[in-house]
C-alpha cells in the first residue's frame, strides 16, 4: 500500500466518522416552532424597555454590554500587541532593505476620490443606526477602517499616526466605561441605557445612551483596525 | 413565472460567487486567482441583484447604486492586485538574473 492511498483511506475513513456523528445530529434536530423563553424575553423587552427595535444591539449594548466591553478590550489588546510581535528579535538576521514602493497608480487613485466619501458616510450611516437597523459601532468601525486602508494602499508613502489614534481610541474607552459607571449610579446597573428618556420607538434619537454608546464603540474599533493596518503596513 | 426567472438568476449568480471562492482556492497563480476573484463576483453580484429587483422593483435604486458600487470597486481593486503581482513577478526576474524590463 502506498503513502497516497493509505492518505486517502484515512481521509474516507475520517469523512465517514464526521458523517456519522453529524447524521446523529440531524436525525435528533427538531425544527422549534416558537421561541425559546429567553429569546421571547429578550424580544419582549428590547422593543418595551429600552425602546430599541433592534434586538440584537438591545442585547449586545445593555443586557450584554459587560461582555461588549470585554470584547473590545480583546479587539485593545491585539492591536497593542501586534507592535512587539512585529519587531525584528534580538540576534535576528537584519530584514532585506525594502525598496521604496513606487506611487499607486492613477486608476487607484481616481477610484480613491470616488469611494472614500461612501465608504466614509457609509460607515458613520452603519454606527449611527445601529440601534435602529442592522448594524452597530463594530461593523461600522470596521467600515471605516477598511477606508483607512484604501487611504493607505493610495498615500504609499504617509505615516498613519498611530499616537494620534490610541489617544482616540483611549478616550472612546474611557467615556464608554464612564457612561457605563454612570449607569451604575444613576440606572438599573453597569451601561444601562435608561439614564437617558428613552423617546419614541424607531426614532433615530430613542434608545437612552445606546446610540453614544454605538458611536464610542465606532470609533473605537475603527481606531483600533487602524492601527492594525498601521503595524502591518510598517 | 416570473418569480422562478427571479430566483434562477439568484441560483445563477450565487453558482458564480461560489466558483469565484472555488478560484480563490484552487487557481495555481495570483493573476489567475484575480480572475476568479473579482470578474466571477462582479457577474455573480449582477445577476443576484438582478434577480432581487425582479423580486422586489420598489427597491430597484438600491440596487443600482449596489451594482455601481461592484463595478466600480472591483475592476479597482483587481487592477491594483494584478499591478502588484506584475511588479513582483519582474522584481523576481530581476532577482534570479534574467533581464527584464521592470512594469
Amino acid at each position: 500500500m502506498t503513502g497516497r492511498s493509505i492518505h486517502v483511506a484515512v481521509s474516507l475513513l475520517a469523512l465517514a466518522g464526521l458523517a456519522l456523528a453529524c447524521a446523529r445530529i440531524v436525525a435528533g434536530h427538531v425544527e422549534p416552532v416558537a421561541l425559546g423563553e429567553l429569546a421571547a424575553g429578550y424580544m419582549r423587552l428590547s422593543p418595551e424597555e429600552l425602546t430599541v427595535p433592534n434586538v440584537v444591539t438591545g442585547i449586545l449594548l445593555a443586557y450584554r454590554s459587560f461582555d461588549t466591553l470585554g470584547e473590545v478590550a480583546v479587539l485593545f489588546m491585539v492591536a497593542a500587541s501586534l507592535g512587539p510581535l512585529l519587531q525584528p528579535m534580538d540576534g535576528a538576521p537584519a530584514p532585506r532593505p525594502v525598496r521604496p514602493m513606487p506611487p499607486a497608480s492613477e486608476i487607484v487613485e481616481s477610484g480613491h476620490h470616488l469611494l472614500m466619501p461612501f465608504i466614509a458616510t457609509f460607515g458613520a450611516y452603519v454606527i449611527l443606526n445601529g440601534h435602529l437597523s442592522a448594524g452597530g459601532g463594530f461593523q461600522g468601525g470596521a467600515i471605516v477602517a477598511s477606508g483607512v486602508g484604501l487611504f493607505m494602499i493610495v498615500r504609499v508613502g504617509t505615516p498613519v499616526d498611530t499616537r494620534a489614534l490610541s489617544v482616540g481610541e483611549s478616550m472612546a474607552g474611557v467615556l464608554f466605561v464612564a457612561i457605563g459607571a454612570l449607569g451604575l449610579v444613576l440606572g438599573g446597573g453597569f451601561l444601562d441605557p435608561r439614564i437617558l428618556p428613552g423617546g419614541e420607538l424607531g426614532r433615530f434619537v430613542s434608545g437612552g445612551t445606546i446610540p453614544i454608546v454605538s458611536a464610542l464603540l465606532g470609533i473605537k474599533v475603527a481606531a483600533e483596525l487602524s492601527v492594525v493596518l498601521q503595524r502591518f503596513r510598517s | 413565472m416570473i418569480q422562478i426567472l427571479a430566483s434562477l438568476l439568484i441560483l445563477l449568480g450565487s453558482f458564480f460567487v461560489f466558483s469565484a471562492g472555488l478560484g480563490l482556492l484552487r487557481m495555481p497563480d495570483p493573476l489567475t486567482r484575480i480572475q476568479a476573484g473579482t470578474k466571477a463576483t462582479t457577474l455573480g453580484a449582477l445577476l443576484v441583484l438582478t434577480g432581487l429587483s425582479i423580486l422586489h422593483p420598489e427597491r430597484l435604486l438600491l440596487y443600482l447604486l449596489i451594482v455601481a458600487f461592484v463595478f466600480i470597486s472591483n475592476p479597482i481593486s483587481s487592477h491594483a492586485l494584478a499591478r502588484a503581482a506584475a511588479r513582483r513577478a519582474a522584481r523576481d526576474d530581476a532577482a534570479s538574473g534574467d533581464a527584464s524590463d521592470p512594469a
